[in-house]
């Protein structure tokens, strides 16, 4: 795969991360923390509701120790995503950990629905982790020096990512073997949107679909 | 806020949210995967997936007026457009207007 398609590939989430990148940042320089300070968690912690949630903490001057506790209970759904990636970076090199670092909602999304020739795969999957965090950093940088003035009605630009995610579920649920534990998927996850409270939603909707499927994996295989 | 509280946060911050993306790799690093592993590989993907476009939309307010409807619409464009044209970035980039248009101009 040549840089322009890995390039075109990650438009949506450039869509997506730009804007939410600034939006972290004027959140950021609200708090009157320097613009570097933007940079550094984008480049070192790279996870965006963790990143919120270290700010919002930040606001209330939680101790470091709570900040550490918070930060790893809500990206513990992150375990689900390596647990998927398993076999895949099995033969990288050392690199696989810049992979690994890399590894959110959305570059996950994209390694798992990318088709790369085996040889190839490796620095693809690289790049797009890398351009999706250039995303990021450029994002967060620029709303925490812009502050407030904002040139263009960005308003609702973050929805490319749920349509990301809409489109990479059709193309999974395609190449998927199995089509029940889609429909489980929907049905957890529409009751889970109902029912758990916002920040618990997706790990406890993880864990119910992880839950399910292992318990019934005799009826998931039946059938089709 | 003093900069020893900020980069002493950033940087728990940043090996803890590490450790949760690496806990996987380092519990099967050695053994051959087992036929469950392999089965929740294959299927958690398109579960995960699913489960994220509701995490995307957990925030809106289903009960007040305009009742999610923009979230409703942006989503079938999505669906339609991409079970007809199969054309990723023509879905995302349609379904994200429309929906930008609605909840700027419309609702």
């Amino acid at each position: 795969m040549n840089f322009l398609a890995i390039l075109k590939l990650t438009i949506p989430v450039m869509m997506g991360y730009i804007p939410l990148g600034m939006a972290f940042g004027l959140l950021l320089s609200k708090l009157l923390i320097p613009w570097y300070y933007a940079f550094f968690m984008s480049a070192f912690i790279f996870a965006g509701s963790g990143q919120f949630l270290v700010l919002t903490l930040f606001a209330s001057q939680a101790t470091i120790l709570e900040i550490g506790i918070a930060t790893f209970l809500l990206n513990l759904r992150h375990t689900f995503y390596g647990l998927s990636m398993i076999s895949t970076f099995k033969h990288f090199s050392w690199k696989k950990h810049y992979l690994i670092f890399g590894l959110t909602d959305e570059t996950f999304a994209l390694l798992k629905t990318t088709e790369v020739p085996e040889g190839n795969r490796e620095r693809a999957y690289l790049l797009i982790t890398f351009l999706n965090q250039c995303y990021w950093i450029v994002g967060s940088v620029m709303g925490a020096m812009l502050g407030n003035i904002l040139p263009f009605n960005y308003e609702g630009i973050e929805f490319s990512l749920t349509a990301l995610f809409v489109v990479l579920s059709i193309e999974l649920y395609k190449k998927n073997r199995l089509h029940k534990p889609f429909f489980v998927a929907l049905i957890i996850g529409l009751f889970g949107m109902v029912l758990f409270p916002p920040q618990k939603m997706l790990i406890l909707s993880l864990c119910a679909a992880a839950f399910v499927l292992i318990v019934f994996k005799r009826s998931m295989e039946n059938g089709k | 806020m003093e900069s020893s509280y900020l980069i002493g946060s950033i940087a728990v911050a940043a090996v803890l949210t590490y450790v949760t993306r690496i806990i996987p790799f380092l519990l099967f690093r050695t053994r051959e995967p087992s036929p469950l592993i392999k089965y929740i590989e294959l299927n958690m993907p398109l579960m995960i997936m699913v489960i994220l476009v509701f995490y995307a939309l957990k925030d809106v307010k289903w009960e007040s007026y305009p009742y999610g409807l923009a979230e409703i619409i942006g989503v079938s464009v999505a669906i339609a457009l991409h079970v007809k044209f199969k054309n990723a970035l023509l879905s995302i980039f349609v379904a994200t207007l429309t929906y930008m248009i609605l909840i700027q101009k419309v609702l």
